[in-house]
Formats: C-alpha cells, structure tokens, sequence
C-alpha cells in the first residue's frame, strides 16, 4: 500500500502524578493508530493523591481511546515511574497486555540476547544495571532507619531508590508481550518501521562503543570497565552483607565523647547513599529510548529520562542536529530535570519563542514537584529555570500546571 | 621520671596483599609517646571505631599502655601477633590507623618546627577506621574526622579494610593536614587546585613510605627477577625498572581490589610518559588525573636522583641492597620535607602547579644553598618542564630559577605602626600591617579581607642554617553580582544570568624574615581580570556555580566518582 500517512496526530499525556504516560494517536483516512509510551507512577498525582485507583482510571481510558487495540508500545527505559503500570502485580499489567500491542520497543539494554555472555562488556553492563537496581532496593530499606539523617534526606533516599528498584513482573510482562507480536530492543542510528508513514528514527541509547566515541573524560585503563562492573558488583554485595541489621543499640549505650561524630557519620552515610542512588538513577536513565517521529511535515521528539550523558552522542551526530532543528512537539525530559534538556539540545529548537511565533514548540512535561530532588541543592524536578525557559519560549503544559487534568491533549494536522 | 618521647609500634608495611616469603611486609614505626585513652585516644587522635552502615559501635577495652607505669615506654602491642591475628583483630585496625595519622601528622610538624592545627578547629581528629561499607575512603572537615571504609573481596569470601592501607591513611591524613595549612584550597577554583590536593596528598603517601628504608630495601626488587639477598642486580635500578618494580608497580601486581579505592593506585603516575599538554588539554581536569600529573613530575625526578646516586656504590653487576635502600629512603625523606615546607610558601588562594614548583624551589634554596648532593632542583626544574609544569616565578638573575622573587627594591613598607613582636601570633596587630601597607599588598578596597593565620617557625637547614621566620596569610572576598563583573574587566561567562552571584577570592601568603621584613609575598591578587575570567569561565561550565556548588568539602562524592565515569552525564 502506497502513501499511507496520518492525516493528524495527537499526543495524549495522562496525568499520572510522578511518572510518565503518553499516548499518540495518529489519524489515517483509513482509521487511527495508536502508540503508547511508558505507563509508571511512583507518586500519585495531586487530584488523586487519596485515591489508588488513578493508574487502573488511566488504562482503562486507554483502551477506551484506542478501542481495545495498540500498534506500538515503548517502555522507554526500566525505571518504576515509566513501566510500574505494566507490571501484572498491579491491575492495569493485564489491561495493557490484552491491548495486543504488534510491536514492543525496548532499549538494547533490555535484549534478552545481550545478556548472553556475561565477559563481554555488554554483558558486563547490563549485570551492573541489576546490581544497581538491589543498591537501590536496599537504600531504599536502608532509609527506614530514622537516626540514619534528617526526614528530608531519607525521604529522598527511598523515593528515588523506590523508582531505581527492580520491577520483575513488569520485565516479564514487556517481554512476552515482544515475544507475541515483534519486539524491538534499539539503539542510536536505527530506524523503524512501525507505523505507515511515520518515520521513525531511534537517537537513542546509543551502545556503549558509540558513547564511547564523545567520552570526553580519558579512559587510562583498558580495564576500566571491569572496574565499573566490580564497582556495584561490591557495593550491591556490601549492602547485602551490612543490611540485616539486628537491634539497634540505644542512644545511651554510647559513650558520650562519641555520640556528635557518631551523629555525623550517620549523616555522611546518608549522603553517600544518596550520591549512590542519584548515580545509578542516572546510568539507569540513560539507557532511555529517545525517539524522534517524523509524521508528514510534523516532528515529535520522545526522549524518556535520558540525560546529558546520553544525548551527547546524538548531538554528536550532524545529521541528527539538522533533523531536530524543526522539532514541533518536545515531552520534556526526565520529569523536567535540568540535565535531561541539555543546553545544546534546547539551543537547536528553532521554533522556539513567545505566544505569537509561527508553529510555536509545544511541550510536554509529566511530573509531579517536591518529590525528587531539592531547590537548595539544585536538584529539583522540575527545575525551576527550566519551567521559566520552557513557559517563555514554548506552549508549555505541565501535569501540574493550571491546565493540569486527568489528561493533556495535543493536536496536529499533518 | 623518664619520660619515653616516641613508642614503637607495628604496622603493615604497604597492605595486606603485600607479602614477601608468604608473610604480610610490615614495618616497626615510631610515633610520639603519650598516656593513651582507650580506642586509643590521645592528643590530637582519637578513633571512635563506630560503622555507619550496620549501625554498631565497638568499645575499645584495652589501651596497651605499660602495665605499670604509663610513663615508661609501652611494649609494641603487635610485633608478635601472626598475620591472621593482626588482620582479625580489632584493636589493631585501630592501631595502625592511629600510628600512621600521628606519624604523618609527626612528620609535618617536624618539616615546618611547629604545631599543626586541623582547620576545624578542635584539637583531636576522629577517624574512624571501619566507617562505612564502601570502597572507599575520606576526609571530612564537617565531621573533623577521617572516614575508612570496608568492603568485600571480587569473590566475596574476604573483608578489605582500607585502614590496613599505609598509603590510604597517610593519603586521607595529608587532606586534613592540607586543609590545616590552607584551608582555602578546598573552595571552587581550577581544576589545578582541587588536583593539587589529590596530587600532594600522593606525594606525601608516597615518600611517606619510600623514606622507610626497611620497605624499600624489602621491594626494590619486588617483581622483577630476585637477586637473592644482600644484593640486587644494577639492571633493577635503572629508572626504568625502578618504575616497573616492586615500589611502584605494587598496586597493579598484588592489590587489585585496593586498587580500586583512592589513595592507593597512583602509584601507576610514574609511568606517565613526559609530555607538555597533559595540562592544557582539557582530558585531565579531573581532579585525580590532574594530581597525577604533578606527582609524575616528582617522582620522576626523584627516581632520576636516585639512579644517579646509586651509580656511585656497588660494582658493574650489583650493588648492596641496604645501602641501596638507604640511598633511596634519605632521598626521599629529604624531599618530603621540601615538600611539605614549600606549603608555608604557597599562596592561600586559587593554587596551581606552577605556585608549587616556585614554592619548592624557593624552600630549597633557602635550606640547602649548595644542593651539591642530589642536584634536587635542577632536576625537579626539568622534571616540571616536562610535564608542562612551569613555576609561577621565573626568579630573578642570580637567584634560583623558578623561584620567587623579593619584593621590588622600590618597595618601602610601613613597619612603624606596628609592633613585630606582637605580629609574630597576633592576627589584628598583622592586619593592621596590610592595612597601613594596602598598597604593596593590592588589598581591593570593597573585599571581605581576613587573617587567616600568623604561624611563627624557626628550622635548621642541612646545611646549617637556622631561619626563624614568621608566616602569615590573609585572603579576600568578593562577593558581586555577575552584572557588576565587567565594571571590574572581568569576563561574565556566556550564558550566566546578570543577578546571579558570584564569589571572587584572592590573598596572600607574607614571609616575614627575623627582623620583621617583608621577605616574600606570594599571592594571588582579586584584581587578578584574566584569572578570574577564566576561573569563572572553568566553574560555570563545570556546574561549579549556583545551588549545590557551593563551599561543598566533597572530597566523598570525588573518590567515588572515579569508578563512575562511564555512560553518565
């Protein structure tokens, strides 16, 4: 069949408080098709924060509008607040999986294949990934002890650690629902043909022999991977052995010349555990699928969580630089993190300006404030200056925004 | 009552994987003697063995003191105690971390002939030598302590200590002495000076344990083909062999999973090949790749020195291991003193390598005016040159190269306000000195302006001499919104929000010579437009300005970063 194209596109993003969750519909003479990406909340949204059904509301809107019927799933990366939906230890795994999604798009990372040989360094990779999902989970547990630090530290402890855990059922669900219909684990420089006249190129991630090529830090030691992999292979082995933690000792059982340095050493615990978590949470976001859909003359840019680390290999790519020039629809990075809308990238967007610019930059951004990161470090999501950017130059709608509803829609003609 | 000045104590020589004749390499080393506490707790060093990741603390119940009578010399609690006790025991991991931050400390205090303080403020440092569960080891000025981590094996059947590291603890110690003598150098600046603190503390950890002789004597051969006993071959002291022995090439051989953790596998900077650029090239901002590249420089020289000393003894085939050993170790006390001596001749701001290399050439040349015996600074000179390291000072015609100069003849300071007596240790009576004399000293009007510290001291030179001098710093702040930069000529990074604001720093260190003169005055002017242009230049684009930035002491998140540096941002 020739010339098949959408006639229009519409991107729905459902408000499921921290987390991610869009649906893409695009409209053909003949009928529509629709393409979900992400499904995960680790923090109800404000309309529902007494409520725990809001994600079960969500997926049965979704199979309402796509009439019991998805052509695409993308599960951007393995994060909780971007996959927890799909997971059949909840309610909406089987909603989605009885969506029959034809094809399932993974990043590489989740290749079943690629874990086949654990020397090479893929495989090495991917065996730190799971040593930093049991880091997370045991920080998590770890942060329920209440001498450990401050309220607002462990809170952080166990919210970004709760997001990095592992979320085994909705693995296997995404996996079989691959295995019933094509599944695709991509990286940077592939193409799909997914949707008809929908060009669909995969920015992201790219493979560690491409990051490789914009490393800018040296890398002396050949063996510098295995360190990597020893790196959380040791720390996740050290959690284990340090958790199972018998009574604590009361305040009194310590002498008082220790009890300050014992006080602050709690708190370089803390802190150290919150550096821990904040970097795997960032290696994890990396591995973000980023998709860039060229739908007639309309260009819709889906990048997940990924980060700076990440992107410097597409804006490495001249090609790439042209093609996102004209972007018209960004979904915003990560939740509104400074990091996952890098300068350079934000820098290529031309349609940028203020409310009377021709074919003004529409975003998109799901996230739910005050629950990752911190204005005093400089870590909030969203970030503060971001929001401010992203207001000024672009028709910016936020989850949490004053147009905040159960869901955002975005129209175009093509 | 005699009173016992040092007591002796045992110690692993390197670190548990060091072993020669299937025994872990120790080491006898003698630290001040003193009526210690239990943990033991003394005068400047208490260990608190409390682990932040089980959450346990462990009373020390036994001090090692003479049973007695605690005045008398107390017996070496260890010395006979097998592998597996020491390793196993407790007490000893408390020991051995106490030893080495006193003898380190000892050592400071001997190079410069006065007390040092620690920068926070009290008099007893807390360091804890099983803190945490984490490859991973630090210094913390907020906790005024030292923090050792433990952590599994590869394999997962044995528990590594980093406190059982000599170089670890001589490493983290440096930090805290550092910060003591210059407690700006932790503030945002260039990648040269949080790499100047890496890089010293390597040095200091380093010739720490190249100047005990028994060490060298018992590695300096280490991995290569032995030349069995009383004797090595002179192929094993080449300077390139030297590099590829036991004394350097330990980490990679034996300690890998030390290896690992800061403080420990830099040893491996020796083997960076010469070359101008390291330090232009934007690939070794990191702050360890940064250090290494000076500790290249040094070491490189001592080992050419070393070679050259070693040409005179022994015959064609071989020369004596001891006396070989005793060369090296000698030369590398020597040098260490330099080192930590040149710190009083550093300014107290924005340090680079080049302020180093002057420090130390000036330091030298003050002690050691002939330098007939190793020709030290002619060849740290072409050691730094090789590495891009040029000093700050060209030195003036007639004096040593590279090192600083007087101030100007035309400079006439105002000494008749103020008493020297009292400006020996009193910081007002000093700032009234920079404040009378403004000028001389490039004070900026509108800046914050504090004495920092006012350190009399009085050393003996080898040669002889004796140099009382009195040593004093003072450092300014800045504090401007990023709009008002230009008004100063100083670049406004692209892309910086006009009221965004920013901290600029300057200062100097004052050497006063024995009638009260001005001797020297090292420093790092505020007006300084292009250093302070590219400094803000360097922070901004590092992320090293606004939330989060800050006067953040992160020497923990540093370490870890090593192992992180793959696939993110």
């Amino acid at each position: 069949m020739a010339a098949i194209a959408p006639i229009a596109v519409s991107v729905r993003m459902y408000n499921v408080g921290f987390g991610d969750c869009f649906l893409l519909t695009f409209k053909y003479a003949q009928g529509a098709r629709h393409m979900l990406v992400d499904f995960g909340s680790t923090a109800p949204p404000r309309y529902a924060s007494k409520k725990t059904d809001y994600m079960e509301r969500v997926a049965q809107d979704i199979k309402k509008v796509c009439a019991g019927k998805l052509d695409v799933l993308v599960a951007t990366h393995r994060h909780r607040d971007h996959i927890s939906g799909f997971g059949t230890d909840v309610p909406t795994g089987k909603i989605i999986a009885d969506l029959k999604p034809d094809h399932v798009v993974q990043p590489w990372t989740e290749d079943p294949r690629a874990r086949a040989n654990s020397q090479e360094m893929t495989g090495q990779f991917l065996g730190a990934l799971e040593d930093m999902q049991e880091v997370a989970a045991a920080i998590k547990q770890f942060a329920t002890d209440e001498s450990l630090a401050g309220k607002q530290t462990r809170d952080q402890l166990q919210f970004i650690g709760d997001g990095n855990m592992g979320s085994p059922s909705a693995f296997k669900n995404l996996r079989e629902m691959g295995q019933r219909s094509k599944a695709h684990y991509v990286s940077a420089g592939m193409e799909l043909s997914i949707l008809p006249g929908v060009k669909c190129t995969v920015l992201g991630p790219p493979t560690l022999r491409q990051s490789e090529t914009v490393r800018k830090q040296r890398v002396r030691d050949p063996a510098n991977f295995g360190q990597f992999r020893s790196f959380w292979a040791s720390q996740s082995l050290a959690m284990r052995q340090s958790l199972p933690r018998a009574q604590r000792a009361p305040r009194t059982a310590l002498p008082p010349n220790v009890r300050w340095f014992v006080n602050q050493s709690r708190q370089i615990r803390a802190g150290q555990l919150l550096g821990l978590v904040k970097d795997l949470d960032t290696v994890i976001s990396n591995t973000s699928v980023i998709l860039l859909l060229e739908v007639g003359k309309r260009k819709i840019l889906l990048p997940g969580d990924a980060q700076v680390g990440s992107w410097s290999y597409a804006l490495s790519q001249p090609e790439w630089r042209r093609l996102l020039a004209d972007v018209d629809l960004y979904k915003v990075g990560h939740h509104g993190s400074l990091n996952a809308t890098p300068k350079p990238l934000w820098a290529l967007f031309k349609n940028k300006g203020g409310p009377s610019t021709k074919n003004r930059l529409e975003t998109l951004c799901s996230t739910r404030a005050g629950k990752y990161g911190s204005v005093a470090s400089g870590t909030e999501v969203p970030r503060r200056v971001l929001v401010q950017e992203l207001e000024r130059d672009s028709r910016f709608t936020s989850s949490e925004g004053s147009r905040a509803t159960f869901c955002n829609e975005v129209t175009f003609e093509c | 009552m005699a009173y016992h000045p040092t007591r002796k104590l045992t110690i692993l020589a390197l670190d548990p994987s060091v072993r020669t004749d299937g025994r872990i390499l120790r080491t006898q080393i003698e630290v001040p003697n003193e009526v210690l506490e239990a943990g033991p707790r003394g005068y400047r060093v208490s260990i608190v063995d409390y682990d932040s990741s089980t959450d346990s603390f462990r009373a020390a119940k036994r001090t090692f003191q003479h049973a007695r009578d605690a005045y008398r010399s107390p017996r070496d609690p260890f010395e006979k105690s097998s592998d597996a006790a020491l390793l196993a025991s407790p007490d000893f991991h408390a020991f051995m971390t106490y030893g080495i931050v006193m003898k380190t400390l000892a050592r400071f205090e001997h190079a410069l002939g006065r007390r040092l303080s620690w920068s926070f403020g009290s008099h007893q440092i807390q360091v804890a030598p099983r803190a945490f569960a984490d490859a991973n080891a630090f210094y913390s000025d907020t906790a005024q302590g030292l923090l050792f981590g433990y952590f599994p094996s590869n394999d997962g059947k044995r528990t590594l200590y980093t406190c059982l590291s000599h170089e670890i603890v001589a490493h983290e110690t440096t930090h805290a002495l550092l910060d003591g003598l210059r407690e700006r150098y932790t503030d945002p600046s260039s990648p040269q000076q949080s790499g100047f603190h890496e890089g010293f503390a390597d040095m200091v950890a380093l010739l720490s344990v190249f100047s005990a002789a028994s060490i060298v004597a018992k590695v300096v051969d280490l991995g290569v083909p032995r030349a069995e006993g009383e004797f090595i071959k002179r192929a094993a002291v080449s300077v390139q062999a030297l590099k590829e022995s036991g004394l350097f090439g330990l980490a990679q051989e034996m300690g890998a999973e030390l290896a690992g953790v800061h403080g420990h596998a830099l040893r491996r900077s020796v083997a960076l090949p010469p070359g101008e650029n390291y330090l232009r090239s934007g690939e070794w901002d990191e702050p360890h790749a940064c250090g290494e590249v000076l500790v290249a420089a040094v070491l490189n020289a001592y080992l050419a020195i070393w070679v050259e000393r070693l040409k005179a003894i022994g015959d064609a085939s071989r020369l004596d291991r001891n006396r070989a050993a005793q060369e090296g170790a000698e030369l590398a006390d020597h040098l260490l003193s330099a080192c930590v001596r040149a710190i009083d001749y550093c300014p107290p701001t924005d340090i680079e390598f080049g302020d180093f290399a002057s420090a130390l050439l000036t330091v030298d040349s003050e002690l050691n005016p002939a330098d007939t015996k190793y020709g030290l600074r002619q060849h740290l000179l072409e050691s730094f040159r090789g590495y891009g390291i040029h000093p700050t000072s060209r030195g003036k015609p007639g004096r040593q190269a590279g090192s600083w100069d007087p101030p100007p003849p035309g400079a006439t300071f105002v000494y008749d306000r103020t008493h020297f007596e009292n400006m020996k240790s009193d910081p007002d009576e000093l700032f009234r000195f920079l404040w009378e004399n403004k000028e001389h000293f490039k004070l900026h009007n509108d800046a914050h302006t504090r004495v920092l510290s006012v350190r009399p001291c009085i050393r003996v030179g080898r040669d002889g001499f004796m140099l009382r001098e009195t040593v004093a710093e003072y450092h300014q702040t800045l504090k401007l919104d990023a709009r008002e930069l230009s008004q100063l000529r100083i670049r406004k990074p692209q892309g910086m929000p006009a009221d965004m604001e920013v901290t600029l720093y300057g200062g100097n260190t004052v050497i006063f010579d024995e009638y009260g003169h001005v001797k020297y005055n090292i420093g790092k002017s505020i007006m300084d437009t292009a250093r302070q242009s590219e400094r803000l230049a360097y922070l901004w684009s590092h992320g090293g300005i606004g939330p989060g930035a800050g006067k953040d002491r992160a020497f923990a998140r540093l370490h870890v970063r090593r192992n992180m540096d793959w696939y993110r941002s």
